[in-house]
């Protein structure tokens, strides 16, 4: 196949399946209940006993206090992703908090706050 | 032998059934409202990881390519390029397949390479098109070798296996649930390959085949997809970005961390590079055996179910014991 269509056929494709899905509605962000955060938490982590799960006003992020330490919960696109706040540093963000994991594939999260529960959750995380 | 043999580049000239079979897939699940799942960054993520597939290709194809002409030059083979030797090269390149499949998952180092075909928690047509971009590197080629040395000309190998790429476009549905029985009994299908994407305990390191699934029952790695066990998709963890770089390089960047960090004889930096996936020296994380052995501590009720026939109880990792 002649390169000049490969490359309109490939860049056609990719930008024409965003349109599309970005217009049906398929960018929105899972939205997370303490139900859900609770099970999704054990699909990533099914060694875990739960203590209890905050989720954050916007419903995009949870902090998940385990027997073995606290985990960090989010959305991600239609998915979540979780991780276990072990190796990671929390920077103060204008939106509430940006927490660094140290991991290539995972690098950071923002975890958007609103002033009242940004005040608890930096309670949550400070080391115990 | 050096006579000038042309195959046509298929996976190229199957681009844009690639891009109608996804419009078709996205509009069936929209009309039906079951059949899968899309989400705007995740598929394109996965259509730009396809596209950088094929650029590598362009890129870096030349090493393989130089290595199957050295082999050729010096065999003495040549068993033409017949319909039948066609269809023999299609059937053995498809064992090939298995075995850089199986290596794929078992071998870090070409793990690598293959996680990002697994990073999406989708499963759809565009998860098909999330390919490497470093296959290179793994030195897979040369397991192409007998094939060239036995008189298969290495363009008719190269085309074959482009075939095989393209048949395995369309297994990566949900819109399809199972095939006719017999077809389900000698071919790799979505009902099988979606097992293979799964990241519960029981389809850990299943389903290898491209084509054929007859080889993962030969050398027993077949486990059936299971209505009582819904396919989880994605990793055991899950990475949390979009970014094709990271997406594509996550695992390499992870095994150079690894394996240079002090402290480490020569003997556990070489297994953090080239063990399975999940070996830490420090008994710190789980293999996929370990994953499966904690599973059916949890769940003891699912020994001997399929996935589990070959598991035992909890076993603690053996590094950590000598530890």
């Amino acid at each position: 196949m002649p390169l000049e269509i490969l490359l309109i056929l490939v860049a056609g494709g990719i930008v024409g399946v965003t349109v599309l899905l970005h217009l049906s509605g398929k960018s929105e962000l899972r939205a997370l209940t303490p139900e859900l955060a609770q099970s999704e938490w054990l699909r990533h982590a099914p060694d875990d006993t739960i203590i209890d799960v905050t989720v954050a006003h916007d419903g995009h992020s949870a902090l998940i206090r385990t027997q073995t330490g606290n985990g960090l919960l989010w959305s991600f696109g239609a998915d979540t992703v979780a991780r276990h706040l072990l190796d990671f540093d929390w920077l103060e963000h204008p939106d509430g908090f940006e927490i660094q994991f140290h991991d290539f594939g995972t690098p950071k999260v923002i975890v958007h706050l609103d002033d009242f529960e940004r005040r608890h959750w930096r309670h949550l995380l400070e080391p115990v | 032998m050096t006579d000038q043999i042309t195959f046509p580049d298929a996976v190229q000239w199957a681009v844009p059934f690639f891009i109608a079979a996804i419009l078709a897939e996205f509009l069936w699940i929209a009309v039906k409202g079951k059949g899968g799942r899309y989400e705007t960054r995740d598929a394109v993520t996965s259509l730009i990881m396809g596209a950088g597939n094929i650029a590598s290709g362009f890129a870096l194809g030349f090493i393989a390519y130089a290595f199957f002409m050295w082999l050729w030059q010096i065999t003495p083979l040549n068993l033409g390029t017949s319909i039948p030797v066609i269809l023999l090269c299609f059937v053995l390149d498809d064992l090939r397949y298995y075995w850089v499949h199986r290596f794929g998952h078992r071998i870090r180092w070409v793990w690598a390479s293959h996680v990002n075909h697994h990073s999406s928690q989708h499963y759809n047509l565009t998860t098909a098109l999330r390919q490497t971009w470093t296959y290179t590197f793994t030195f897979m080629m040369v397991v192409r070798a007998p094939l060239i040395l036995l008189g298969f000309h290495p363009a008719m190998v190269l085309f074959v296996g482009g075939l095989n790429l393209i048949y395995q476009f369309w297994i990566h549905t949900e819109a399809i649930g199972k095939m006719p029985r017999w077809f389900e009994a000698v071919m790799n299908t979505p009902s099988h390959h979606r097992a293979h994407h799964g990241r519960n305990a029981r389809y850990l390191d299943c389903n290898y085949a491209g084509v054929f699934i007859i080889w993962d029952k030969m050398f027993g790695t077949f486990v059936p997809e299971q209505e009582s066990d819904r396919v989880d998709y994605g990793l055991v963890h899950n990475i949390g970005t979009f970014n094709p770089l990271r997406v594509a390089f996550h695992e390499w960047v992870g095994i150079w961390q690894d394996a240079t960090q002090p402290g480490l004889t020569l003997r556990q930096r070489l297994a953090y590079c080239f063990a399975p996936p999940g070996y830490s020296h420090d008994g710190s994380r789980d293999s996929s055996d370990q994953i499966k052995a904690k599973h059916l501590a949890r769940h003891p009720e699912d020994r001997g179910t399929p996935g589990f026939e070959q598991s035992e109880a909890e076993t603690p990792n053996t590094e950590a014991k000598q530890a």
